[in-house]
């Protein structure tokens, strides 16, 4: 691991970030000195409790807010503005509602001027991948929650990101469901294998898809307060003994800092 | 619609076994109660009309049918009731094409520019609230009895809802719809053909919709004063004859139309923004 990584430069970094909201006169704290670097096809998975910075330090990468200090890299450049190389999906799904599965889908290579033919052939590529074929009509009020976030995917997908950017992909969904998705995340990112950040809150989805967990601290401003390597084979298994020791270890060192 | 789920929802739909399950079966049934609703309604109208409650102005309803058949067959005033009716739903739809196509674009144009808001929004807010029935004796004065004041005051009327909604469509767009095609790699100009127009249409459309009943209320009250046609006008001769007959078989024409108005906009609604669900 170690000398991989002094080989190959980082994919993401994160250098000295922080991030204040000013509301009124007063400086809202949010996210300090996040130092982060994010290997090439490495799924990292950021983990922290409700209000902690995570969407902030998400939308940091995406381009979507500028950071007060620092700055983010992709492939060693700055990143200053929102851009398809990064694929996000939206914690709230955030699904055009007048377009269909294959509208939403298709959007980004239709921005592109992709003709319709070759992006439907793409579109619909990405719609088999995530498991909804046959609902390439449908609309986005039509689906359950969990087909709305595969949606959001498919979307992110399909215009063939360098990065994945998910913010609590899954916070919606009920327990099966949700341990159902985290099975296809992983079966997704091993078919088409790319970088990923991943936000959750849960410990044990952090813990079955993470090949590293960045934890950040419970109170605003949110730091980071440790990493975790999962050197656990994947497919994993939740019931594993030593998946369970992780998860525990976690579970403790967290509670620590509540 | 949400009412008749819910009764139809209730655990009655299973086969009844007796004779009170069957009675109450019946009283639940929807269509049976719209049907109880309307006859006693017809029912409560008749007695109190024939006890002479209001005096002798209130008719009977057969009354009411009989001058609604008498009036489709013969004119009142060189016309018959259809071209009344058609005399105030042209005035309608001439105002309200003339509303849409000023009102849209302005509160389209508030939405986009804060400056263009700011600019028009004082002048916008302190004529808003008044009633366009308010205007009837100016434009009396500036455009004569004739065809133009109605048409003046129904765009009143109707512009006003047409601005308020574009305006608060176009600014009430989620902004992460935003971040969302930014991200996918849209640029401004596909910002606002992709996300800013579909995202804002149900609340123009719906503004839209106001504006036309918004007309047809308009329409009625502009014909109360001086007009020798329309839907109003039956009204207004049905008083000055002491014919309460004539007035609501105008109203029960009003009411009809101005159902099947909704309807129709209703219909266009579900045809042109398909990703709307049924209810809301
Ligand atoms: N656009 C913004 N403007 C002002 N303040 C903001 C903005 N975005 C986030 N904040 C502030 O940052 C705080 C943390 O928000 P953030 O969404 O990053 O946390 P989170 O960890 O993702 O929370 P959650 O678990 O609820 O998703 C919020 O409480 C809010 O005060
Ligand atoms: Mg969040």
């Amino acid at each position: 691991m170690e000398d991989k990584a002094g080989i190959k430069k980082p994919k993401i970094e994160c250098v000295n970030i922080s991030k204040h909201f000013m509301e009124g006169q007063e400086k809202n704290h949010v996210l300090d000195t996040i130092d982060l670097s994010v290997r090439e096809n490495e799924f990292i998975v950021i983990l922290g409790p409700g209000q902690s910075g995570k969407s902030t330090l998400l939308k940091i990468i995406a381009g979507l807010y500028k950071p007060s200090t620092g700055n983010a890299y992709l492939d060693g450049k700055e990143i200053t503005h929102p851009g398809p190389d990064r694929g996000i999906v939206f914690q709230r799904y955030t699904l055009f509602p007048w377009k269909t599965v294959m509208g939403n889908v298709e959007m980004g290579p239709k921005l592109r001027g992709v003709p319709r033919k070759e992006r439907r052939r793409l579109a619909q590529h990405y719609i088999e991948l995530v498991g909804l074929k046959g609902f390439e009509k449908a609309y986005p009020h039509q689906l359950s929650g969990g087909m709305k976030q595969r949606v959001g995917i498919a979307r992110a997908y399909v215009n063939n990101p360098k990065v994945m950017l998910l913010d609590e992909p899954f916070g919606q969904l009920d327990a099966q469901t949700r341990y159902f998705m985290e099975e296809e995340t992983v079966r997704i990112w091993e078919t088409e294998k790319r970088t990923v950040i991943f936000v959750t809150n849960n410990i044990e989805e952090a813990v079955y898809l993470g090949d590293r967990i960045v934890v950040l601290e419970g109170k605003l401003p949110g730091r980071m307060k440790k990493i975790y390597d999962v050197n656990l084979p994947r497919p994993r298994d939740y019931t594993d003994p030593a998946f369970l020791d992780l998860r525990h270890l976690i579970t403790e060192e967290t509670e620590l800092t509540l | 619609m949400s009412n008749e789920a819910l009764v139809n929802n209730s655990p009655v739909t299973e086969k009844p076994r007796t004779f009170g399950e069957f009675i109450s079966a019946l009283f639940k049934n929807v269509y049976v109660l719209y049907a109880i609703s309307i006859i006693s309604f017809l029912l409560i109208w008749d007695v109190l009309s024939v006890m002479q409650v209001l005096g002798r102005f209130l008719p009977r309803p057969v009354e009411v049918l009989y001058q609604l058949y008498d009036m489709l067959l013969n004119p009142l005033a060189g016309k018959t009731l259809m071209m009344h009716l058609w005399f105030s739903l042209r005035r309608v739809l001439i105002a309200f094409a003339i509303a849409v196509v000023i009102g849209v674009p302005i509160g389209l144009a508030m939405g986009f520019s804060p400056y263009f808001n700011a600019f028009v929004k004082p002048v916008f807010d302190l004529f808003k609230p008044m009633p366009p029935i308010a205007w009837i004796s100016l434009a009396i004065l500036w455009f004569g009895i004739g065809e133009m004041s109605k048409i003046f005051i129904i765009i009143i009327g109707a512009v006003v809802p047409c601005i308020i909604n574009s305006y608060n469509g176009i600014r009430l767009v989620d902004p992460e719809m935003y971040d969302c095609i930014r991200m996918l790699g849209g640029n401004k100009r596909q910002e606002v053909i992709e996300v800013t127009f579909p995202a804002a249409f149900p609340a123009i459309f719906a503004g839209i919709q106001i504006s036309l009943s918004m007309a047809w209320t308009t329409v009625l009250a502009a014909e109360l004063v001086g007009a020798r046609e329309g839907m109003g006008f039956i009204i207004i001769t049905g008083m000055n004859q002491s014919k309460p007959a004539m007035i609501i078989s105008g109203m029960v024409v009003i009411a009809l139309t101005a159902w099947a108005i909704s309807m129709l906009v209703t219909h266009a609604e579900r045809w042109v923004c398909p990703w709307k669900t049924k209810l809301e």
